[in-house]
């Protein structure tokens, strides 16, 4: 990788001070848990020459319980840490299970919510500094005619990444916001809205924060009375891999019905694919097979996949099939 | 008296060979000791990196060295070639320029400033179209494809087969599948001018390589001394020294310094060889009695620049009439090498499908059907074995697929199973693999018994991580009735006594037999320094636990150290040469898998493997046990993860990286059971590793048909093609 300098900040406003105003000016950039940006680094996909470390932020990484149980996770929380907490795990099993599915050990000890969220997509033609693809500035997205059997079936065009995050369908699913914050001040939004699609905006990046942004927080509201929530991910091998397809589900029942749901999918679309017409439809109908084989159905309903990934729609419907079995709700 | 007869001890006679023990340096590797070519640092080393054009075929217009070698740390930049204008194979053709610097990252950051001006091929000669096309180049002289064999009568196969009872036509096909050698390949050389060097080298053929780089040094082969003392995994890939040697080489000689090249992953990936992929056509007829009675195949090869590797059909079973036509694909990357087995997995798969096809289309049980199509009795009761082991009698799916989650009682108590739920089946399946591995003749062996009691045993043979440092010395042990530890084995340097290169699972039917020739000699030596003392002829002593004792007498003894110090001032040393009665090949290997697949999502998870396996007289069961699990995990691998993938338009590798091309990990891996065949009770020793990973992939595709009807044809059985499978079941 190429030499650069590390800045230690000590405050959140003194660190975005520090990063550049343009999106795709990556003289300099944020460092959380590095495991996506060393990455980077290694590869030439980003030659910054100023890398601002977020550790050396006091709080970052705090962790906070709302009286009215919602939870506030510092940007730097590490995923070991949701992986291990057993009041997160029985508020909200889908983060936890998200966390738990990332990659190793190891890189969970180091790998933080904010950097999980922020990650850039894994596609082979992306990491590769031998295409210039549609994303880092060329003209095409190689992944359309070439070999895209781990591209999107769902919001493709002009790119067909998937985005490679396990927390984000989950947080999704459990209605989380982000705070953003820059020297214009703070901001919040719902984490849905943080992503955005590759044709709504710029196809450059994968969410709406700001060159000069930082995450700080993550908010999950507190779960509604008799909410349940799962997140499924099937990996190609068991061993450290990125999600073929993943579910977040969270519902609540009165025990014969559903009464409401959010149905999220990951690594089949460039965001977290939030399947809210599927949701409405499901709403107040009784709880069993019938239930899950019409989710199953209408969320994969719109997929239009490339030559080598139609695989993924009876793939993401077995899973949501298992993901309603694993709340009960079959 | 002495024993004329040149033979191993009686088995129930041993202490250290044919026991479990952990290889000698297995703490040196655990804790990072163990020093291996990449770890090398010479006073004035230069690191080395090679620049490379990312594409099958290009013409290069300009070659721009200067600001690499104006780059801080830079010391050397150099075109790979004079006058390189054409790069024609994405492979070793592909380096256009070598860049040392006194640090690896001076040389990368050297690499990184080289200017090329290259121009794309029009047609890159990947895909079967392109290499195809009218006008396309020849990617070497004998064209783009050729029939490269043909065996048997295609008129008595065919008729033959249109009077089979049933017939199955079914085309198969594997990938190309990588070494991934966990040390790259490559060298350090340590040269610095005048008459003499020595090179690190990550090699299987420590003797046969001083030649191939003097040749590059512009030294004589005395001249060059070869040292690999541990070896990250060759596993074919690592015989000759490769362009990354000739210009380690070159740039040494130029430098006059050391210089460490060894390939990056990314190199490693794209220029180290390869397994070949292939497409095997086949049609074959059984009769209702079992019988296999015609195969036709139709195969084709895919290796690249290289001729590819594929036994002729019919492999492993009796057939009665076969026909086989075996061609040739060359696409412009690179060649295959030899990959443990070569050739054997990929025929392996194919005709373990087509067997259970046919065992299924005659209702047959497939273990059955299998015994009764293999010669070798030996095949036929390690199948049981191994069947009685994975819980082939309990099955309740012995000649149709499942449609069921399995009962409890359905598979033997501690068995892995399924996950719970409906949409999980549960299947078994069988493969079996022969392999000679008997050695051959060159390698020598010095013992030197020092007369204070010290013990050296050397070989220049290399360690590839299989156990034969350890045996180098067990075995001289042994016969002397030392410890585990007492005899020093020296190996992996070419100024040695020679060794073998390891390939075809020869190197402990050619080595070990002179290790046991010279502690024959050595200790026939010593015994005639004893006579004077303790009073009995050359061959009447017991050699046991650190003693020597007169057999018929053993009041008189003498302690290892007593005795040594008979030699007085001088060491004993003797030469050992390879001894053919010692050894004998003819491996057999059988294995059975037990696996589990989600119907609803095409995942497949490995359960329980069993493999059982013949060699002869084993040297360290612990080491034979670890071959074995080795080969089964290698064949999971290949099974359900390993491909190679090249973009056929830009003439590229997508997977030249650890994390797209997957291969499988801690959590893949099921319940291995690796067993070793006791019955075969042969006084000989050889080679057995390129057995264990033959069966492993052809018996996974099976368990996958047996436990859900899913007939995957195709290498690796990824869950789309479990899917796809699931549609025609």
């Amino acid at each position: 990788m190429k030499n650069f300098d590390m800045a230690l900040p000590n405050s959140v406003e003194e660190a975005a001070e520090l990063l550049p105003k343009k999106i795709g000016d990556d003289s300099a950039r944020l460092m959380a848990g590095g495991q996506d940006l060393l990455a980077e680094m290694k590869e030439y996909l980003v030659q910054p020459d100023l890398v601002v470390n977020l550790k050396s932020i006091p709080d970052l990484d705090r962790v906070v319980w709302g009286s009215d149980g919602s939870l506030e996770l510092g940007a730097l929380t590490t995923l070991a840490t949701l992986e291990n907490d057993e009041r997160m795990a029985a508020q909200f099993p889908a983060l936890v299970q998200a966390a738990a599915s990332v990659a190793s050990a190891q890189i969970r000890s180091s790998a933080t919510v904010g950097g999980n969220l922020n990650q850039r997509p894994r596609c082979w033609y992306f990491r590769s500094e031998d295409y210039v693809c549609l994303k880092k500035g060329g003209t095409e997205c190689f992944s359309y005619y070439g070999n895209n059997r781990y591209n999107a079936i769902l919001g493709g065009g002009p790119s067909y990444i998937v985005h490679p995050s396990d927390l984000a369908p989950a947080l999704v699913a459990l209605s989380a916001e982000v705070q953003l914050v820059s020297p214009r001040g703070e901001r919040t939004m719902s984490l849905e809205e943080f992503f955005v699609l590759p044709s709504e905006g710029d196809v450059l990046r994968e969410t709406r924060i700001a060159a000069d942004e930082i995450m700080t927080r993550i908010r999950i509201p507190a779960p509604a009375p008799g909410q349940r929530s799962v997140y499924v991910k099937f990996k190609e091998r068991d061993s450290y891999d990125f999600a073929l397809a993943a579910v977040a589900l969270v519902l609540q029942t009165d025990g014969t019905k559903l009464e409401s749901c959010r149905l999220v999918l990951g690594a089949v679309a460039p965001v977290p694919w939030r399947c809210t017409r599927t949701e409405r439809k499901l709403a107040g109908r009784p709880l069993g097979e019938e239930l899950a084989a019409l989710a199953a159905q209408d969320a994969l309903a719109d997929a239009e996949p490339l030559s080598d990934n139609e695989y993924k729609i009876p793939l993401t419907r077995g899973l949501i099939t298992e993901a309603f079995e694993a709340l009960g709700a079959l | 008296m002495l024993d004329p007869t040149i033979r191993w001890k009686d088995r129930p006679d041993l202490s250290l060979l044919n026991t479990e023990h952990p290889r000698v340096d297995a703490a040196d590797k655990v804790t990072g000791r163990a020093r291996f070519s990449h770890d090398m640092r010479l006073p004035g080393m230069v690191y080395a990196r090679l620049v490379m054009i990312p594409a099958s075929r290009a013409t290069i217009e300009k070659l721009d060295l200067s600001q690499a070698l104006a780059t801080p740390g830079v010391v050397l930049a150099e075109p790979a070639e004079e006058d390189k204008t054409e790069v024609r194979y994405l492979g070793d053709d592909a380096v256009v320029a070598i860049i040392c610097g006194v640090s690896p990252e001076a040389a990368q950051d050297g690499v990184r400033a080289v200017q090329i001006e290259w121009t794309p091929a029009d047609n890159m000669l990947i895909s079967e179209e392109q290499i195809s096309e009218a006008d396309a180049p020849k990617i070497n002289r004998r064209g783009n494809l050729r029939e490269s064999g043909e065996k048997g009568d295609v008129d008595d196969t065919n008729k033959a087969l249109a009077a089979a009872d049933v017939r199955v036509s079914a085309t198969y096909s594997v990938p190309v599948q990588h070494h991934l050698c966990l040390e790259t390949h490559g060298c350090v050389v340590d040269y610095n001018g005048g008459d003499e060097a020595t090179v690190y080298a990550s090699t299987q053929a420590v003797s046969g390589n001083p030649g191939s780089f003097a040749r590059h040094l512009g030294l004589k082969s005395s001249q060059v001394r070869v040292v690999c003392q541990n070896m990250g995994g060759g596993f074919g890939a690592k015989f000759g020294i490769g362009l990354e040697g000739a210009l380690a080489c070159r740039a040494a000689r130029q430098l006059e310094r050391p210089v460490h090249l060894m390939l990056d992953r990314k190199a490693e990936f794209l220029m180290s060889g390869n397994r070949s992929g292939s497409r095997q056509a086949m049609s074959a007829g059984a009769n209702k009695d079992g019988r296999i009675v015609a195969l036709d195949v139709e195969a084709h090869k895919f290796g690249g620049t290289s001729g590819g590797a594929l036994p002729t059909p019919p492999y492993m079973y009796l057939v009665e009439e076969a026909h086989a036509k075996i061609f040739t694909v060359h696409q412009a990357l690179d060649g295959n090498r030899a990959m443990r087995a070569p050739g054997h997995p990929q025929a392996s798969f194919a005709m373990e499908s087509m067997v259970d096809e046919l065992a299924y289309g005659i209702g047959m049980d497939p273990l059955e059907f299998r015994i009764k199509n293999l010669s070798d009795a030996t095949h036929h009761r390690q199948l049981r074995r191994a069947a009685k082991e994975i819980g082939w009698d309990l099955h309740p799916n012995r000649t149709q697929p499942g449609n069921k989650p399995l009962q409890s009682n359905q598979r033997p108590e501690g068995s892995p199973a399924a996950p719970p739920g409906d949409h999980w089946r549960e299947g078994i399946g069988f493969g079996v693999a022969h392999w000679g591995g008997g050695g051959h003749g060159g390698a020598k062996c010095e013992v030197r018994i020092d007369p204070d009691g010290s013990v050296t045993s050397s070989c220049a043979v290399q360690d590839l991580g299989t156990g034969s440092r350890t045996y180098v010395g067990t075995i001289v042990a042994e016969e002397l009735g030392l410890g585990l530890n007492a005899v020093k084995a020296r190996i992996g340097d070419s100024a040695l006594p020679p060794g073998v290169a390891s390939g075809g699972s020869v190197t402990t039917g050619s080595v070990a037999p002179a290790v046991q020739h010279a502690a024959l000699l050595a200790r026939e030596a010593l015994e005639k320094v004893l006579e004077p003392v303790l009073g009995a002829m050359p061959g009447d002593y017991t050699f046991a636990a650190g003693r020597v004792f007169v057999t018929d007498a053993p009041a008189k003894s003498l302690s290892w150290q007593e005795a040594c110090a008979l030699l007085g001032r001088d060491p004993l040393v003797v030469l050992g040469d390879r001894k053919g009665e010692l050894s004998e090949g003819g491996a057999h290997g059988s294995q059975a898998v037990r696996v589990a697949v989600n119907t609803r999502t095409g995942q497949i998870k490995v359960l329980d493997m069993v493999g059982i396996q013949s060699q002869g007289l084993v040297l360290n069961r612990l080491a034979v046990k670890s071959q074995i699990n080795g080969g089964m995990v290698g064949a999971l691998s290949y099974a359900l993860f390993e491909q190679r993938v090249i973009d056929a338009d830009f003439g590229n590798s997508l997977t030249a990286n650890m994390e797209d091309y997957k291969i499988a990990g801690t959590k893949d891996i099921p319940r291995m059971r690796p067993l070793i065949d006791d019955e075969d009770k042969r006084p000989t020793v050889s080679g057995m590793a390129e057995c264990t990973g033959v069966p492993g992939a052809g018996a996974i595709a099976n368990a996958v048909f047996n436990a859900c009807g899913a007939r995957v044809r195709h290498l690796p059985l990824t869950p789309d093609r479990v899917l796809e499978a699931l549609k025609d079941s």
